[in-house]
């Protein structure tokens, strides 16, 4: 547990000067139209600095997932501002959109990896998006090396662990060296060992390649990777705060 | 490897089931357009058979035959006017009838289409038929087709039966093959049996002789120029007879029968409907993999592929697959074609532009379904990969 020492940044939500990766201001987000349409986030304010990885928790049905897919340009935005790797995500075309997206590393509870290509092809797919062919296969093996997959480059998922085909799904999120990774519950389908390797993996990496993680998760057995940890509640952001702040003020059994 | 991961060919092999599936299915669908289109085939084929195996470069008919089925004729010294023109080598005279033929066997009356000329004129110059020239030669004798209806009875050499309630002996056969207009069957005999056997019929049958020709062929000189010959002859010569080049002239002929019967429209829908029958096969096919792989396809989407590359994988799966089931679905057909040929005498034949046309079926046939498919991707959203 060396992550829990008390190099976390003293004390939380402060980043005056430092460069900002993502930056929320007022952020309302409804689901459905006329009748059925329901507002699911409640004037969101939150920033995220370059190289920090923040923890985003909170109940089932709090709009986490939805906040998600919103900073990483998935879907359509009519009002607010939501500011992402200094491009405004808010009234982007379609094809706008997925070119920031290209600078994004997601990071998802299933692999979603295709079983009929390879370890390395899943990730050298990810290489391709950036028109990048002459080194692609090369790349694709360093970053799997980079997760512990030197000896699986050419195995498909079906021969893979649980815990080895996310890898490969970080190993394809990172490939790019995207300055921002968005995870949704990575360890969700992990056991407890695979998940915390995973999320370790992810620490280390962002630190050396120095991008801001959003990760959300209902695993409190990995909160201490965080440097900071949000909390939404029925749409409103309720708490942010460092980890050690956070779980004092939490009861640890609240959290699964 | 400056390639881009062929992910449409891995997707489309990487399950060998579901692959031979596909398949399979695709080869179903091109047998049957096959097998349809090869039944239309067979039946105009056939109507032009016999004028595909004559020897001549231009044809001269009746300006009132319109085609092989209306008994017209034109006067002979026809033939001798064009023969005189610069270009042209030869001209043979084809006599045509129909004339009662008696089943050796059975002893029942069947019509069957005569055809007979000059034995020094190559008009017909099948092998079996040069062989038995001298035997021709001898009074009352004829050869008899091989693919006869079987009610033509036996053909052994040296039969003995009757055309036009006359004896004649049989001194061999050839293999040609029946239309609509050849009754049972076609018998060859020399022009001069010919005048022998129809000359001197009873009052109600049209009487023949030499002088009146139902089909007239001219052989051209090498280098001769067919379609400027055609238009001198037909400006120079009376209006009594039309000229055409053979090839114009078996057009014409399946036109005619073309639009004259509409058996060939049922096959031709038949065809069709194996068309859109493998559109929907392909199309099941594609759906559930493109479902089971929404997931995927919507990730990629999120690390930012676009919809237009996302088609190009499902269209390039489609190609394969049709590319890919056209081969066994060929190779049966072919199969088929000769089995069926074999079984029922038609004229199956599978020529290469035939395959071809076939083969561009299929792949616009798979590039239909793909089409279809695709939206399926095109509609995923990546939004909804997460939280799953
Ligand atoms: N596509 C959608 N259309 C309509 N409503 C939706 C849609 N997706 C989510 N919702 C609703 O929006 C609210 C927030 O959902 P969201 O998935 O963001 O929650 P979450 O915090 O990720 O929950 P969980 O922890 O269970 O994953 C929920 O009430 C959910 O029912
Ligand atoms: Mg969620």
């Amino acid at each position: 547990m060396s992550h829990l020492s008390n190099d976390l940044p003293s004390d939380s939500p402060h980043f005056s000067s430092e460069e900002i990766a993502v930056s929320v201001r007022h952020l309302d987000y409804y689901y459905g139209q006329g009748d059925l349409r329901k507002q699911v986030l409640y004037d969101i304010n939150l920033e995220l600095s370059k190289g920090q990885i923040v923890i985003m928790t909170g109940p089932s049905g709090s709009g986490k997932t939805t906040l998600l897919t919103l900073i990483g340009a998935l879907r359509f935005l009519q009002e607010g501002s939501l500011n992402v790797l200094g491009q405004e995500l808010v009234g982007l075309s379609k094809s706008e959109l997925v070119e920031v997206r290209r600078n994004i590393g997601f990071i998802f509870q299933a692999h979603n990896l295709f079983d009929s290509l390879t370890a390395s092809q899943n990730v050298e797919m990810a290489v391709e998006v950036l028109q990048d062919w002459g080194n692609k296969r090369q790349r694709a093996v360093e970053m799997l090396a980079q997760v512990g997959l030197a000896e699986r480059v050419d195995y498909k998922p079906k021969a893979l662990s649980g815990g080895q085909k996310q890898r490969v799904a970080i190993a394809r999120a990172l490939v790019n060296q995207p300055s921002l990774i968005l995870a949704d519950e990575p360890t969700a389908a992990l056991d407890k060992q695979s998940g915390r390797d995973v999320v370790t993996l992810m620490q280390t990496l962002a630190k050396e390649q120095g991008c801001t993680i959003l990760m959300v998760t209902h695993d409190n057995r990995i909160l201490d990777v965080a440097d900071r940890i949000v909390n939404l509640v029925d749409g409103h952001l309720e708490s942010d705060q460092n980890f050690t702040a956070f779980s004092q003020t939490h009861d640890p059994k609240a959290l699964v | 490897m400056k390639m881009r991961t062929p992910l449409a060919w891995f997707n489309l092999t990487h399950k060998r089931q579901r692959l031979l599936t596909a398949l399979a299915g695709v080869a179903f669908a091109v047998v049957l357009m096959f097998i349809f289109k090869g039944f239309e085939n067979a039946l105009y084929d056939s109507q032009v058979q016999l004028l595909k195996a004559l020897n001549g470069d231009i044809i001269i008919v009746n300006r009132i035959k319109t085609s092989m089925f209306i008994p017209e004729k034109f006067a002979r010294r026809r033939l001798y006017q064009a023969e005189a023109f610069e270009g042209v080598d030869a001209a043979y005279p084809l006599y045509t009838t129909t004339a009662d033929w008696k089943n050796p066997d059975t002893k029942k009356i069947r019509p069957l289409r005569v055809l007979a000329f000059n034995l020094s004129d190559p008009v017909l110059p099948l092998p079996e038929i040069l062989a038995k020239r001298s035997a021709l030669q001898m009074p009352r004798t004829a050869m008899v087709d091989s693919k006869s209806r079987s009610e033509v009875g036996s053909l052994a050499i040296g039969t003995v039966t009757e055309v036009a309630k006359q004896e004649v002996r049989l001194v061999g056969t050839f293999p040609l093959g029946t239309d609509f207009t050849s009754g049972n069957g076609n018998v060859v005999m020399s022009d001069q049996n010919f005048v022998r056997y129809f000359s001197n019929l009873g009052p109600d049958d049209d009487e023949r002789n030499l002088n009146t020709v139902d089909i007239g062929l001219l052989k051209l000189a090498p280098g001769a120029n067919a379609s400027a010959l055609i238009q001198t002859l037909t400006q120079r010569l009376p209006i009594d007879i039309l000229i055409y080049s053979k090839e114009d002239f078996i057009n014409k002929e399946l036109a005619y029968w073309k639009e004259n019967t509409n058996i060939g429209f049922v096959f031709s829908l038949l065809t069709v409907m194996s068309f859109f029958v493998g559109v929907i096969i392909v199309y099941q096919i594609l759906y559930t993999d493109v479902a089971e792989h929404w997931a995927e396809y919507a990730t990629l989407k999120a690390m930012g592929y676009s919809n237009f590359f996302l088609l190009t994988v499902v269209i390039q799966q489609a190609v394969f697959m049709g590319l890919l089931g056209f081969l066994p679905g060929f190779l049966i057909s072919f199969g088929l074609y000769r089995v069926t040929a074999d079984a029922t005498g038609l004229l199956m034949q599978m020529t290469t532009l035939r395959a071809l046309n076939t083969l561009v079926a299929t792949v616009i046939m798979c590039l239909i379904s793909g089409a279809i498919a695709v939206r399926k991707v095109q509609s995923t959203d990546p939004a909804e990969v997460f939280g799953t």
